[in-house]
């Protein structure tokens, strides 16, 4: 057997393909996609602390379960930004970016929870934290995620 | 150990081989369980540790996502990743320390979350024994199974003995995966076999689930409760990896509880203990525990289980809950091995309550065949 | 209840990947410099507390096979794995068997060694149980891993958060990072040491993703520490000069990863870090640090990116929020200024992520024994404070250190 003056280097593979994570956000999801189709965001509010969260979530930190739907707004306001740099991530795969994509922090007027958005309409230049900004719906929301991706300066 | 820390609450989630609810729940229903059995808030929370693995998570940083269903939220807290029974360890620590008063412990693992190999297999030296798909869990229990019945002439008969007990006893409890009140040596016997010598029923049963135990410093235990289950002693070790140590007897099982008796100030522990909850992954571990924990010489494990003395009306009742052979979700199994007894000192345990309990054992253990192990005493007052 | 003392610490050394050992040999180097240090042996300790954040390495609890290569058979021994404050939480672990009455004496062993394992493994493994449920409602991959992809996604919204509420300018994140690199070329255990780097320098880096540079990130490092940890009583028969652990504290706030399932209102700033603030307020009190910013002598954030370090520096009290800019203006951060900050190069240096966090205890232990040699820093230390930072987002250690006991 070939001796190495190195020590090898240990496969650490998890498969994490063979997990089977539960979550009750796929009971919840239903009800908030079917919202989006109506062009309507949808939050969860905790009957201990009042808090709205957006997308649903079925825990609070006060442990109590939040379980009343309540409609928030579309218009919101930016929390927090960046805009991609030469170090990027396309899918799983690392890649320059040719294009530079605004990310955004926003919070739905309503909502206590931070949500990412894809800035449109605005320059980086121009963006900032506190700036109003709107959901840009698309024509025919289709009750997916990808319904509220982008939103527009308000 | 007098009257320093006490445990004032405990919940399970029931255990079940697939629970439909996420890990957050589960680890939620067990924090708001023992608040309400403790009868206290969140608020007096000062600090929570959580067990859980991340490898059966399959999160990395499995803690970072339970603050909010554990209690944690702008708590002092922290995560043990070995067994439940040893996040109690560390809270009573913390609580000794005089920096905590009031802590919150909860383990939980869903074993229809990860692939069945992942416990045993990701434990293994990754140098020598991972690559060469030898061992796992159940043939590295049958290796240990397999040196105890040379060393002592224990036999398989004698070994499915201890699965009778524990899963007749465990159609008392009501949370149990394996409740058999008809069960037979014969029924074991043709059970499926996975490893010899180790069968199904011989074999722990990969479980869903969460356990929970609040713990107070004796001022705050004593306004929580009138009923307050002392720890009069606890005592751990680290034995060496598998290969490297003698299978036939579990060392550092006699250390941790050689330290927990002198703790507690146990001289005879067959005759001092009322109870024991052994966390026993396979029928032939609670042999080699009654050994290690001294309730009978060396060797004598089977002598004592075939006197019946350790049946549930024996003179020293050993897993009166079924065990970690009738309910086994890993990082609880231990921890509800402490809860148990505590059920079981309180007078709580319902129809697999033992008589007159004053002192209890409970122990539990992590690692392959039983390489680490805790035990602690309990007692009221 | 006893007080508590360091009187030993091991590091090993630390590049970006110690191919020459495995991971029981890297952590043996960290554990076999600490009892020199101390002057003990293994047979001197009651206990082994120990962690590292497994995703890395692809192994589970790597202490079943390695530990009886740093003196533990027969020991008991206490697991404690809190991801990126693993190596704080260890610490506070040996903090607390000791200040319990539980054992006299014990080591803290914290390690990573990144090379390996699969780092992409342990990447997604942070997330994807939540990432899988989002991506079959219908996000785009590609925004989602864009948008919260990595440590640095994550930074990048703290480090503009922080922009607008105290009013600096990037140049103050290229200060910080010279400033760091040019202290890890005074530590023979840091990683990445730069000793003539300029401001200017980082900020010729590459951009990463707005505002966040390379040369503001910090390496992923191979690595382990370990650190002697006893009672004040037997630490003053054993060495001329301990240092005191004074107090520890965690605080964990809501878990996030920004944008997806569970986030809660903690996080619509992401640079509130109250969790901090809580550890940092009760950690004081406890060790009786009255007014931080005069009574603090060095100090230790956790700051893998540069901007961090200006955030958890106001966090921990060290000046008014919004004001760090400015302290760093003035000098007083440098190694040989006022209140120097990470001397040891800090986390932008060297992150081995499992040890990250002790190695801050672990540099205010060297400085208040007057150990750290070239870091040392030039003025006398009676007070230090640490800091760890990880999770989602949300889990927050400190511990304070003193040349004199609590009580």
């Amino acid at each position: 057997m070939e001796m190495k003056s190195e020590t090898t280097s240990i496969p650490g593979n998890w498969r994490l393909d063979q997990f089977r994570w539960k979550t009750e956000q796929v009971k919840l999801m239903g009800k908030f996609l079917a919202g989006l189709k109506e062009k309507q965001v949808l939050g969860l509010k905790c009957p201990g602390c009042g808090l709205v969260y957006v997308p649903p979530k079925p825990f609070c930190r006060c442990l109590e379960r939040p379980e009343k739907w309540v409609e928030v707004s579309d218009e919101g306001v930016v929390t927090t930004f960046t805009f991609s740099g030469t170090w990027a991530f396309r899918g799983f795969e690392e890649a320059d970016e040719s294009e530079t994509r605004i990310i955004v922090g926003i919070k739905l007027d309503g909502a206590d929870t931070l949500g990412l958005s894809l800035l449109q309409g605005s320059d980086p230049a121009d963006v900032d934290v506190g700036m109003r900004i709107k959901i840009r719906w698309p024509d025919a929301p289709e009750g997916a995620l990808k319904d509220i991706l982008f939103v527009e300066p308000a | 150990m007098e009257k320093q820390v006490a445990i004032v609450g405990y919940a399970q989630t029931g255990y079940g081989s697939y629970v439909d609810a996420s890990r957050e729940i589960l680890v939620l229903e067990a924090a708001a369980g023992a608040l309400r059995s403790a009868g206290i808030s969140r608020e007096v929370l000062d600090t929570v540790v959580t067990a859980t693995n991340d490898y059966m998570d399959g999160r990395t940083i499995s803690n970072m996502r339970l603050v909010e269903p554990s209690g944690a939220w702008f708590k002092d807290e922290s995560k043990v990743e070995m067994d439940g029974a040893y996040a109690v360890l560390y809270a009573m620590m913390r609580i000794l320390s005089g920096d905590h008063d009031v802590a919150m412990v909860i383990g939980a693992s869903q074993a229809s979350v990860y692939p069945t190999y992942i416990p045993g297999v990701m434990m293994l030296d990754p140098t020598f024994d991972r690559e060469r798909w030898l061992l796992n869990e159940v043939s590295a229990g049958a290796l240990q199974a397999r040196a105890y019945m040379d060393a002592y002439g224990a036999t398989e008969e004698q070994i499915a003995g201890i699965s009778v007990k524990n899963l007749r006893n465990a159609a008392g409890n009501p949370l149990a995966v394996r409740r058999m009140p008809v069960l037979t040596v014969d029924d074991v016997m043709d059970s499926r076999m996975l490893y010899s010598p180790i069968r199904e029923l011989n074999a722990f049963p990969p479980s869903d689930g969460a356990c929970s135990v609040i713990l107070a410093s004796s001022e705050k235990a004593e306004q929580i409760t009138d009923n307050p289950v002392w720890i009069h002693g606890v005592g751990f070790s680290h034995d060496s990896y598998l290969t490297e140590r003698p299978l036939d007897k579990l060392g550092s099982l006699k250390q941790a509880a050689d330290r927990a008796y002198a703790a507690a100030g146990i001289s005879d522990a067959k005759d001092q203990v009322d109870v024991a909850e052994v966390h026993e992954n396979f029928s032939h571990e609670e042999l080699m525990a009654y050994e290690a924990l001294g309730f009978c010489g060396e060797g004598r494990g089977s002598a004592l289980l075939e006197s019946g003395a350790t049946k549930m009306n024996g003179e020293l009742p050993v897993n009166p809950s079924g065990g970690a052979l009738a309910a086994n979700a890993a990082c609880a199994a231990g921890l509800a091995r402490i809860a148990e007894a505590a059920l079981q000192v309180r007078g709580e345990a319902g129809s697999h309550q033992v008589k007159g309990v004053k002192t209890a054992l409970a122990h539990g253990q992590t690692g392959l065949c039983a390489q680490e192990n805790i035990v602690f005493i309990l007692g009221g007052e | 209840m006893q007080d508590v003392a360091v009187i030993g610490v091991g590091l090993s050394k630390h590049v970006s990947k110690r191919r020459d050992v495995n991971i029981a040999e890297l952590v043996y180097e960290a554990v076999s410099a600490a009892y020199d240090d101390a002057g003990v042996s293994p047979r001197d300790m009651d206990a082994v507390i120990t962690g590292n954040m497994p995703a890395f390495e692809g192994v589970n609890m790597p202490e079943l096979w390695g530990a009886g290569h740093w003196g533990a058979y027969g020991k008991p021994l206490l697991r404690i794995t809190t991801g990126g404050t693993t190596g704080g939480s260890v610490v506070h672990g040996a903090f607390y068997a000791v200040a319990s009455g539980m054992f006299d004496t014990v080591i803290a062993i914290s390690f990573e060694k990144q090379s390996d394992g699969d780092t992409t493994m342990g990447l997604n493994s942070v997330g994807i149980a939540d990432f899988a449920a989002i991506l079959h409602f219908g996000t785009d991959p590609e925004f989602l891993v864009s948008a919260g992809g990595g440590a640095i996604g994550i930074v990048a919204y703290q480090a503009t958060s922080y922009m607008k509420s105290s009013g600096c300018t990037t140049h103050h994140y290229d200060k910080v990072a010279a400033m760091c690199r040019s202290n890890a070329a005074r530590n023979p255990y840091a990683h990445l040491k730069q000793p003539d780097i300029t401001p200017e320098d980082v900020a010729k880096t590459d951009m990463m993703e707005y505002p966040l540079r390379f040369g503001h990130c910090c390496p992923a490092t191979d690595g382990a520490c370990a650190m002697i940890i006893t009672s004040a009583d037997k630490a003053k028969k054993m060495t001329g000069r301990p240092a005191y652990i004074k107090s520890c504290a965690s605080c964990s706030d809501e878990a996030a990863i920004i944008g997806i399932f569970g986030g809660g209102p903690a996080h619509l700033d992401p640079c509130s870090q109250e969790g901090c603030k809580k550890a940092a307020e009760k950690a004081y009190k406890l060790a009786g640090i009255k007014e931080p910013r005069k009574e603090i002598d060095v100090a230790e954030p956790y700051a893998p990116f540069a901007n961090q370090l200006l955030m958890f520096y106001e966090r921990l009290f060290l000046c008014d929020e919004g004001e760090a800019p400015a302290v760093l203006d003035s000098g007083s951060m440098e190694i040989d200024g006022e209140l120097p900050v990470c001397p040891s190069g800090g986390v932008i240096s060297t992150n081995a992520i499992g040890a990250s966090a002790m190695e801050r205890i672990a540099e205010c232990a060297l400085q208040i024994m007057g150990k750290a040699g070239e870091h040392q820093v030039n003025k006398d230390v009676h007070n230090a404070v640490a800091h760890g930072w990880g999770g989602a987002l949300n889990l927050n250690v400190v511990a304070v250190l003193g040349d004199t006991p609590r009580r």
